[in-house]
């Protein structure tokens, strides 16, 4: 093998995805689910941080470019955001206000909502199969519905109510931890490299680069995503005719960001809305579910291939395991977590199995540092 | 209040980045979006810079010291040119997304500046203005290059 090939062993391609790879990315993807789960009061507000982050980040590249300095900048981009969303609220607060009094009232109402609509399309059931009816069906399903809305849901609202007030406080942590990101992302960046050997900088910067570009296309890619989901959901349910079409929308959209199990919840909330504000009228009901399978159509078909994409370029296989393993690991937030981090760890895992994989890398920086030594030791040898 | 909309004086550092071939078109505010995304790196004399073959992620400019650019293994034999300081070597593997075509090792201690291929492809989506005066500078360099090595090549421009 001559110097040439022994240069360019084992770098063709700086990321390879071979099993090994694979396997490394899932393992290290939920062992560090797993420790994250340790940490979920600062892991969710480090996500919303950064997807704030790639949101401002190109108002802060403007302002830089028009002659203010970075951190000037930064300020001024996170403080107007903090602005324009306190703006956002005041108007909505009221509301707010109206919806936390009567809420435990409302979620109650809406769940006896949802009980009338299974309780009658249990009857049309019973009434339409024999088989059913001998069963008693409907009066053994609507015992069991009973015990579980009676037991289980009063049991554990109030822990769900509090857990929820619990991460309020942690959520106020997202604005500022993206204004030091805006201010010295790419001072940590340049920092990392600096720290990394001349013989394995390219392929580290190669690496930075594509964590950044796998986050950013991953984020901004949801960003949009939730944009055109609650689009296509409000004005839906506008023309359906469901009260409060935006809000229900938008929320449905978030919702979205758990793997499956989200926009099930999703279009569940919109059925409770829908039965309990239509009851006589079940057509709007299923006009509400058609319209839900239809944006997930459209999500699957149309939207994801146009935002999200494949910027995580993974195999649906592991994608789907790393979703259940995500869930199992760590919950909800896993569930949203496991696809970004996946993404990051098969960039970082590909990248240094193939440094460790190119002897001409290890011999270069021993080079390096034999050259070092010499000259260190130099005046000691005459 | 005023000061915002002076602008502030150069730091020496931006007044080496302007010295480099590669950047001395920028403006100041131009400069600034440079300086944020360069890598400074120490290199001692003999210590590879990239290898023949090696896929090219980064554009080098010397700040200060001298680079070989030679036949892969071969600085003496294979020696092809020098890169003295202020001037810019590993373009072509950035714009072609080609492999290295040749060796660069360190003649002399230098300092380089580099800039990887991610921010540079990102500054042209972002700053055209900065992104092609970077580009004018590299064509130029590249028919200098042109001109230098190929003694047959008519000396007065096309």
């Amino acid at each position: 093998m001559n110097s040439s090939n022994i240069a360019s062993a084992g770098t063709s391609r700086y990321l390879s995805s071979g099993p090994l790879v694979w396997t490394a990315t899932v393992v290290c993807t939920t062992l560090l689910l797993a420790l994250l789960k340790q940490a979920l009061w600062l892991v969710v507000p480090f996500l919303l941080a950064i997807i704030l982050y790639y949101a401002l980040f190109p108002a802060v590249r403007r302002l830089t470019l028009a002659g203010i300095g970075r951190e000037t900048a930064a300020a001024i981009v996170a403080g107007g955001f903090l602005v324009a969303a306190v703006a956002a609220m005041v108007p909505t607060l009221p509301w707010l206000a109206a919806q936390a009094v009567g809420g435990e009232e409302a979620f109650f109402r809406y769940l006896a909502g949802g009980r009338v609509l299974i309780d009658r399309s249990l009857a049309m059931l019973e009434a339409q199969f024999e088989f059913l009816k001998q069963m008693d069906f409907h009066a053994e399903m609507g015992r069991k519905i009973s015990e579980f809305g009676g037991t289980y849901i009063q049991a554990h609202l109030g822990d769900v109510l509090l857990g929820a007030a619990a991460w309020l406080p942690a959520l106020l942590l997202a604005p500022f931890l993206a204004f030091f990101f805006l201010r010295d992302g790419r001072r940590f960046l340049k920092f990392l490299g600096e720290a990394v050997p001349n013989a394995y900088f390219e392929r580290t910067l190669y690496m930075i680069d594509r964590v950044d570009g796998t986050a950013r296309a991953y984020f901004l890619g949801l960003l949009k995503l939730t944009l055109l989901d609650t689009i296509c959901l409000a004005l839906g349910l506008a023309v359906i005719g469901i009260p409060g079409a935006l809000v229900l929308g938008l929320m449905a959209a978030v919702l979205a960001w758990v793997p499956f199990v989200g926009s099930i919840i999703g279009c569940v909330i919109v059925v409770l809305v829908a039965a309990t504000d239509f009851p006589a009228n079940l057509w709007v009901v299923y006009a509400a579910v058609g319209l839900f399978v239809f944006v997930r159509l459209l999500d699957d078909f149309v939207f994801m291939p146009l935002t999200i994409g494949r910027s995580l370029h993974m195999h649906p296989l592991p994608t789907v395991l790393l979703i259940f393993a995500g869930g199992a690991v760590a919950g909800i937030p896993g569930l949203i977590l496991v696809l970004p981090l996946a993404g990051v760890v098969m960039v970082v895992a590909g990248t240094i199995g193939g440094i460790v994989n190119d002897p001409r890398l290890g011999a270069r920086h021993a080079f390096a540092k034999t050259l070092r030594a010499r000259r260190i030791t130099a005046d000691l040898h005459s | 209040m005023l000061a915002l909309f002076q602008g502030r004086k150069e730091t020496p550092r931006l007044g080496t980045i302007r010295q480099l071939a590669l950047f001395s078109t920028l403006s100041r505010r131009e400069l600034r979006v440079i300086d944020g995304l360069l890598h400074e790196r120490r290199y001692l004399k003999g210590e590879i810079v990239f290898d023949e073959g090696e896929e090219g992620q980064t554009v080098h400019v010397v700040i200060t010291g001298r680079v070989l650019i030679c036949r892969q293994g071969e600085p003496e034999s294979g020696r092809i040119t020098e890169i003295d300081a202020g001037v810019v070597f590993g373009e072509l593997a950035l714009l072609e997304n080609a492999p290295r075509a040749l060796q660069a090792r360190a003649e002399e201690d230098c300092v380089l500046a580099s800039l990887s291929r991610g921010d540079f492809e990102s500054l042209l989506d972002t700053h055209a203005v900065i992104g092609s005066k970077i580009l004018l500078q590299l064509a130029r360099q590249l028919g200098r290059q042109l001109r230098d090595r190929s003694p047959a090549v008519e000396r007065r421009p096309l």
